[in-house]
């Protein structure tokens, strides 16, 4: 038998890293209790704190939720929904019951992040009627195959794994029946920021390797170079929180780079700023009106700092390059 | 065989069936507590029988258990039209009502209920306990227009404050007057983050409180034809780089005038020096030193960009709350000579606002969501002409139009304003008519931006700008005190 590479993870730099996911779901719990946008699920996995978000971080949350959406729905529809769906750092991600309401469903929706997110998640999922039905709903028979640490069902998929230990990802993957034959599409948001570039570029290689005709969109960081990325860097570190991938976040070239070095056929990228300004304008103003921005120049500088970039793989020739903003 | 008019009423009795059905099925859900598949059958219900109140009830009592007030008040507003009778609908309505803070409008609903039904013991007890919150309310209303509102102040026994021998930093005199002896030493000891003992800081904010409450609205001066004024912008706790200033531009003084333009705290993290500095010199120099409110001097600002976070740090919750009263006590404009009109944000939503509207305004508050007094602190101006909605979510950008017309109606040579960081530390607009001045170079350690301020001769009223860069601070970060997630963008 093969002797798989031991990896050490320092704990504490794990651990502030999975913290992220807090950040994350209560920045999003704030968004939509003001009406940034509608998610109804999000209340079963965390409650409202009383604490306030500046509105920048509502409206960098809600450009960042509607960017990856729009990539997302699109690719559903390209593939018209035959094909899967696999987040990478999913966190207490809500969009299984989204797509769901939205007939949008994959043929599988798979979720990875570590064994103690997803033991809090499938908990959640557990004991919430409103969390558990949908996904009865999906499945052949009444009971559903979760343990504390997975969730099994046919089209729903959740994973306790490591992303920097590709073997064993791969192993659980295949034993919820991953098809790498099907169209599948990758989403990480501030996930591969946390690996080394080693193990990032290992990542999204193994991706383009494994599977013809398929998409990764990757929302993270960029334009890091600058005095603003200087100070998000030394910020997190106070909170023991290292960016380790932070040189890919140069810029956006940089970001496509990885995916092109990795064997992706094509890479695309926009800052949010861009994005922000991309998404139906409506929606924005309405947004806009929910609470009263103090620096504008701050926002601008924020989004700025942040990206969207998707590359695809298309051997089926199912016009995946259409699937843009 | 059934006829045209058989078929029309079997496909109506269908219809009103299949509505029960899935109104059944909604209840069904609504026990199981999944309120969001309960609201979704009793909507489709509603599609099929749009004439059942019950089925609006119902969805409303779904909408409340939900928090959404709105929607349960429309759902029970809409039961009721469709039966005057259904007593639930008065309870539902009366409780969104409630909910949302409307409570003379739930009074008059539970006490609909009570005629209905005099022997319910509930109903009765739901109408006297709203019966009281109104009266609460109305009786607090009565008190803060008396304004015997009771103020931190009243609470404050400064006097038996004691300060310990071991603080060796600057002490006010008996009586708590402020000497220039006094500010410089307490500028040093801030310069080298040093804390100024409590008790001279509730001396300074007490007085201070005193002094802007006595001011107008809009302040009027009049600057001689040899005297001079410097009107600086945002300072944003750059607690440095308003020293830097004072280094740049003389110390405040009789014959050294300063205007500061709002937006004195928040985000920099020496907001407390920043301010009892500015509020120290006001006291010196109460008729040669200016400041005006700006959006920052609020409470919702301070409380997620850094000031309320930094005041407890360093004070107290009680001291912030004194802040708080002092900063609505801030007079919203200034004009000089009759010429130039110095307010933090902008102009206004509407035409036709004069001098004497502004003088008028009530501002011992905090700014409402429109109106005069929040256009002063928000607005900003645009290139194009006419006004549009603003992106801040609040007020509106107006354009060299309207300021021309505002100008004119109010016989106004120019204004100047802040509000917004400049690359250059200000910024020329409408033809001349709209300066924006900000004085907090390099905002945020981030932005790379110059500060300036702007010099004012009495003798031309021709502003003259001047710029400055950052100088280093303390490694104390910007927003150190703020809601830890906000500087950490997302993640």
């Amino acid at each position: 038998m093969a002797t798989r590479q031991p990896f050490t993870s320092s704990d504490t730099a794990d651990e502030a890293v999975r913290a992220t996911c807090d950040d994350a779901s209560t920045c999003k719990r704030f968004a939509t209790s003001k009406g940034y946008w509608k998610d109804p699920y999000i209340q079963y996995f965390v409650r409202q704190s009383g604490e306030r978000k500046a509105p920048e971080i509502s409206r960098g949350y809600y450009a960042r939720v509607h960017g990856v959406n729009r990539l997302l729905d699109g690719f559903l529809r390209k593939t018209t929904c035959n094909c899967q769906v696999i987040n990478l750092g999913a966190g207490l991600d809500t969009t299984f019951w989204r797509l769901k309401e939205a007939n949008l469903l994959p043929k599988k929706y798979f979720e990875v992040d570590f064994s103690v997110i997803v033991a809090r998640k499938l908990h959640n999922i557990k004991t919430k009627p409103p969390l558990s039905n949908p996904i009865v709903a999906t499945h052949s028979t009444d009971l559903l195959l979760m343990d504390g640490h997975s969730l099994d069902s046919d089209r729903y998929c959740i994973i306790g794994a490591d992303l920097r230990d590709l073997p064993a990802l791969e192993e659980k993957l295949k034993k919820c029946h991953l098809d790498t034959k099907l169209p599948t599409l990758f989403v990480s948001e501030c996930v591969l920021v946390y690996m080394t570039l080693e193990q990032s570029s290992s990542l999204v290689k193994w991706v383009a390797d494994t599977f013809d005709t398929a998409m990764f969109i990757n929302y993270e960081q960029v334009n890091m170079a600058d005095r603003f990325g200087q100070i998000m860097i030394e910020n997190l570190q106070r909170r023991q929180c290292n960016l380790a991938g932070v040189e890919v976040c140069r810029s956006l070239e940089s970001q496509k780079d990885r995916f092109l070095l990795a064997g992706w056929e094509k890479a695309d990228a926009l800052d949010m700023m861009t994005v922000y300004n991309i998404l139906p304008q409506d929606d924005v103003g309405r947004i806009e009106q929910l609470e009263f921005l103090d620096e504008r120049e701050l926002l601008q500088q924020l989004l700025q700092h942040y990206c969207i970039c998707w590359a695809t793989k298309d051997k089926l020739s199912l016009g995946l390059l259409d699937v843009t903003f | 065989m059934a006829g045209a008019a058989d078929c029309g009423s079997v496909k109506m009795a269908e219809a009103e069936r299949s509505a029960e059905t899935l109104k059944e099925k909604a209840n069904n859900y609504f026990k199981e507590k999944d309120y969001e598949n309960a609201i979704k059958y009793y909507s489709e219900a509603v599609e099929l029988n749009p004439d059942n109140a019950i089925y609006y009830g119902n969805r409303s009592l779904a909408y409340l258990r939900t928090e959404c007030y709105g929607y349960a008040l429309a759902d029970a507003t809409l039961a009721l039209e469709l039966d005057k009778n259904y007593i639930k609908g008065y309870y539902r309505r009366a409780t969104s009502n409630m909910a949302l803070g409307k409570f003379k409008a739930a009074l008059k609903d539970y006490e609909t209920v009570v005629k209905v039904r005099p022997n319910d013991k509930d109903a009765k007890l739901k109408y006297q306990e709203c019966s009281k919150i109104v009266k609460q309310k109305a009786f607090e209303r009565a008190i803060a227009s008396d304004e015997l509102k009771r103020s931190v102040v009243d609470s404050l026994d400064i006097e038996s404050m004691t300060i310990e021998d071991e603080y060796l930093g600057p002490k006010l005199e008996e009586g708590g007057k402020i000497t220039l002896k006094f500010m410089k030493e307490m500028m040093g000891w801030f310069k080298d983050q040093k804390k100024l003992h409590r008790k001279c800081a509730y001396q300074i904010l007490v007085q201070v409180k005193e002094v802007l409450s006595k001011l107008p609205s809009l302040v009027e001066i009049t600057l001689k034809e040899t005297e001079k004024i410097t009107i600086c912008g945002d300072t944003h706790g750059q607690y440095y780089d308003l020293l830097n200033i004072f280094e740049l531009n003389g110390l405040p003084s009789e014959t050294n005038p300063y205007l500061f333009n709002g937006d004195f705290v928040d985000r920099g993290s020496f907001s407390v020096e920043v301010i009892l500095t500015l509020f120290g010199f006001k006291l010196l120099f109460p008729d040669c030193f200016y400041l005006l409110r700006g959006n920052h001097e609020t409470d919702n600002m301070n409380q997620m960009y850094g000031f309320e976070g930094e005041v407890k740090a360093k004070y107290t919750a009680q001291m912030f709350e004194l802040f708080s009263e002092v900063f609505q006590w801030l007079p919203l404009a200034q004009s000089i000579n009759g010429k130039v009109l110095v307010m933090h944000g902008g102009l206004f939503s509407e035409d036709g606002v004069t001098l004497d509207d502004i003088r008028k305004i009530n501002r011992n508050r905090q700014p409402p969501d429109s109106g005069p007094m929040c256009d002063l602190l928000w607005s900003d101006p645009q290139a194009l002409d006419g006004r549009s909605v603003s992106k801040r979510g609040v007020s509106c950008q107006f354009g060299p139009d309207v300021t021309k017309r505002f100008l004119e109606q109010n016989q106004l040579d120019y204004i100047i304003r802040s509000h917004e960081m400049k690359s250059e530390g200000y910024e020329v607009t409408h033809n001349g008519q709209c300066i924006t001045v900000f004085s907090a170079p390099n905002y945020c350690d981030q932005m790379g931006n110059k500060g300036a301020y702007i010099h004012l001769k009495g003798s031309d009223l021709k502003p003259e700008f001047h710029q400055f860069a950052a100088v280093p601070h303390p490694n104390v970060k910007p927003m150190a005190y703020a809601n830890s997630l906000m500087q950490m963008g997302m993640m």
